[in-house]
């Protein structure tokens, strides 16, 4: 699933206990990550999590207050210039000069990157049918932020990042987008990383999977493998969490029946099953809802619990 | 680089031109009226026999006739004008940025920020210089004349010629810079940055510019019988000293053998002066400058 065929173990992005304070509050905390290159992750949380935060730390606009991070090896000790020509950045909301035309961006681009890819960027708009005199300001937002993606691609960096790239865009343009960043990352093993809140979007474009709520990791791993680390499980509404195999994520009580979404641990499951009980596989969306309506404590206290009990934690699952 | 930090600032650049066209197409007009009156009124003559002192009735005619070209009132409201073309230009230099959002996509690319901020502020600075160059020429050269006549230490008029101009305009683009990324907004920054300009301007020339050399002493002595002449100011032409361009600060009290004392800046200081004051203000632009690349340096990297 991972197409890192070339035998380069340098994965595209590592962090290790890092961390951004703002004044008191911390934006976010003991942040341990690893996604290989050419993975396209996403990186999910609600408002506040800490996703922009992360992100922002990654290109290097933000310096971290503790912890290490490195993109395909570079620290962010090492020379700016260095950092920024290896990641490449669509910012939330597309940012660009209003009274810019395509064209102009486009110089723009070229101007400030040695890498820039001008037919790239011409062929794309062409594509899209983009008239490069046209000015930003009288474009549409799908527009806008298919110039923004394209100003990102044609700076040919390793790694691409988006910050809620579809969060402003109407339906049908958030599918165009996503079929643009699928078709760019197809066949040139160019790492992405996706920060949204829409999780629905993120199902089918993501083989890698990053949770964040209020600061904190709260999931993190290739999609897969996590998706088959959790059951969903049906039993009698009395029974306590305690009874139940592996770690409680989520749970629904209803009239006669509980809703488990339980991280489980296999041989206890294959041991524990009990009648009236049912265990089915979950699915990515499900997943994902039931980690963000946890409490961002409870992420601190799986790793103390996880330290003494052999599972599919984070570190675990990195290949 | 270059290319992004003209496209941004294009029509800034524009506007200053438009501002330099109609300041030179006055000052060609008036200059040209001014000169031939001077000729005509035999005043260059005057000034070389006596100094000044043998035709106070021509001089008197002449700056009634053009006094309102180096109109006090006038040129007091177009103080603030180098203040003014600072902010406009420093004031969203970085906060536009910083409101629009722009910011993470410009300091986003491969040049970093520090390079992409110092080679705004220098194409900048250097087209505030050439500006600033370019409007004291066109002042100095049209009231030529009537600097002659006047000296150039009325405030109204030391404060368009020399250096000076130059290095106000400096000033409050620096401020406005450092304001713009402090609190992120360009018009609350023009304010903010307009508002210390303007009070550090005020002080300078009231309270520090008559100081920055010690003022020399001119002993008056009166003639046996006639009323001595007197005034002090600026406005008094010529000065008490005798002596054009001179500015006579105070009136001391009368020495034994001395009606009068007063205390004075030579009119040959003027250069002195001026590079005293443009120092203290190219200064602030520095350290202005300097904080702004600092802190946006600090900022992350």
């Amino acid at each position: 699933m991972i197409r890192n065929d070339a035998g380069d173990s340098t994965p595209a992005l590592r962090t290790d206990h890092l961390g951004r304070r703002y004044g008191r509050v911390w934006g976010l905390r003991d942040c341990t990550l690893e996604v290989p290159a050419g993975a396209i992750a996403a990186v999910v949380g609600p408002n506040g999590a800490g996703k922009t935060t992360l992100l922002e730390m990654i290109i290097g606009l933000l310096q971290p207050t503790e912890g290490q991070l490195s993109v395909f090896g570079e620290t962010s000790h090492a020379p700016m210039a260095a950092r920024l020509a290896r990641v490449s950045y669509v910012a939330q909301d597309h940012p660009l000069y209003r009274d810019f035309s395509v064209a102009d961006m486009f110089h723009l681009g070229r101007a400030m990157n040695p890498s820039w890819d001008q037919e790239l960027a011409v062929a794309r708009m062409d594509a899209l049918s983009i008239p490069l005199k046209r000015k930003v300001k009288s474009l549409s937002g799908g527009q806008r932020s298919q110039v923004s993606l394209t100003m990102a691609l044609a700076k040919r960096a390793p790694l691409l990042v988006l910050d809620e790239p579809v969060s402003s865009l109407d339906p049908v343009a958030r599918l165009e987008f996503m079929r643009e960043v699928i078709a760019a990352a197809a066949g040139t093993g160019l790492t992405v990383l996706i920060a949204s809140h829409v999780v629905s979007e993120l199902e089918r474009l993501c083989d890698w999977l990053i949770v964040l709520t209020g600061g904190h990791v709260q999931l993190a791993g290739p999609a897969d493998d996590l998706i088959a680390a959790h059951q969903l499980l049906t039993v009698p509404r009395a029974t306590p969490d305690a009874e139940l195999p592996g770690v409680t994520i989520h749970r629904t009580d209803s009239d006669r029946h509980s809703t488990v979404l339980v991280r489980a641990d296999p041989v206890r499951l294959a041991v524990q099953q009990r009648p009236g009980w049912r265990a089915d596989p979950v699915g990515f969306e499900q997943l994902v809802m039931a980690y963000l309506q946890r409490p961002p404590q409870a992420a601190a206290r799986d790793d103390t619990a996880q330290a003494a009990r052999p599972g599919p934690t984070t570190k675990a699952v990195t290949r | 680089m270059i290319w992004v930090s003209w496209r941004q600032h294009r029509s800034q650049a524009i506007a200053c031109l438009g501002l330099l066209a109609a300041l030179a197409v006055y000052a060609i007009l008036l200059g040209t009226s001014m000169r031939t009156a001077f000729g005509q009124d035999g005043l260059v003559t005057c000034l070389a026999r006596s100094h000044g002192t043998g035709c106070p009735a021509g001089i008197q005619a002449f700056t009634n006739r053009f006094g309102s070209e180096v109109n006090v009132a006038f040129w007091s409201v177009l103080l603030i004008l180098p203040g003014l073309i600072g902010v406009l230009v420093g004031g969203p230099l970085i906060a536009r940025e910083l409101e629009y959002g722009t910011w993470r996509l410009a300091w986003s690319q491969t040049v970093t920020r520090a390079r992409w901020l110092t080679v705004k502020l220098g194409l900048v600075t250097g087209g505030i210089i050439v500006l600033g160059a370019a409007m004291t020429a066109l002042i100095m050269w049209y009231r030529a004349p009537m600097d002659r006549l006047t000296g150039r230490f009325l405030p109204n008029i030391y404060d368009f010629e020399g250096l000076v101009l130059t290095a106000y305009i400096l000033c409050a683009f620096g401020f406005a810079v450092l304001a713009g990324l402090l609190i992120r907004r360009s018009i609350p920054a023009m304010v903010a940055a307009f508002i210390p300009w303007l009070a550090i301007r005020l002080v300078v020339e009231f309270l520090l510019r008559p100081h920055f050399e010690a003022p020399l002493t001119f002993n008056q002595v009166c003639p046996q019988n006639g009323a001595c002449y007197g005034g002090i100011g600026l406005g008094t032409l010529p000065p008490v000293t005798g002596h054009i361009g001179d500015w006579v600060l105070s009136q001391g009290p009368g020495q034994a053998s001395a009606a009068n004392t007063y205390l004075y800046q030579p009119a040959d200081r003027f250069w002195t002066f001026q590079s005293i004051e443009a120092g203290i203000f190219v200064a602030l632009t520095a350290a202005a400058l300097g904080a702004t690349i600092w802190l946006l340096h600090r900022r992350a990297a």
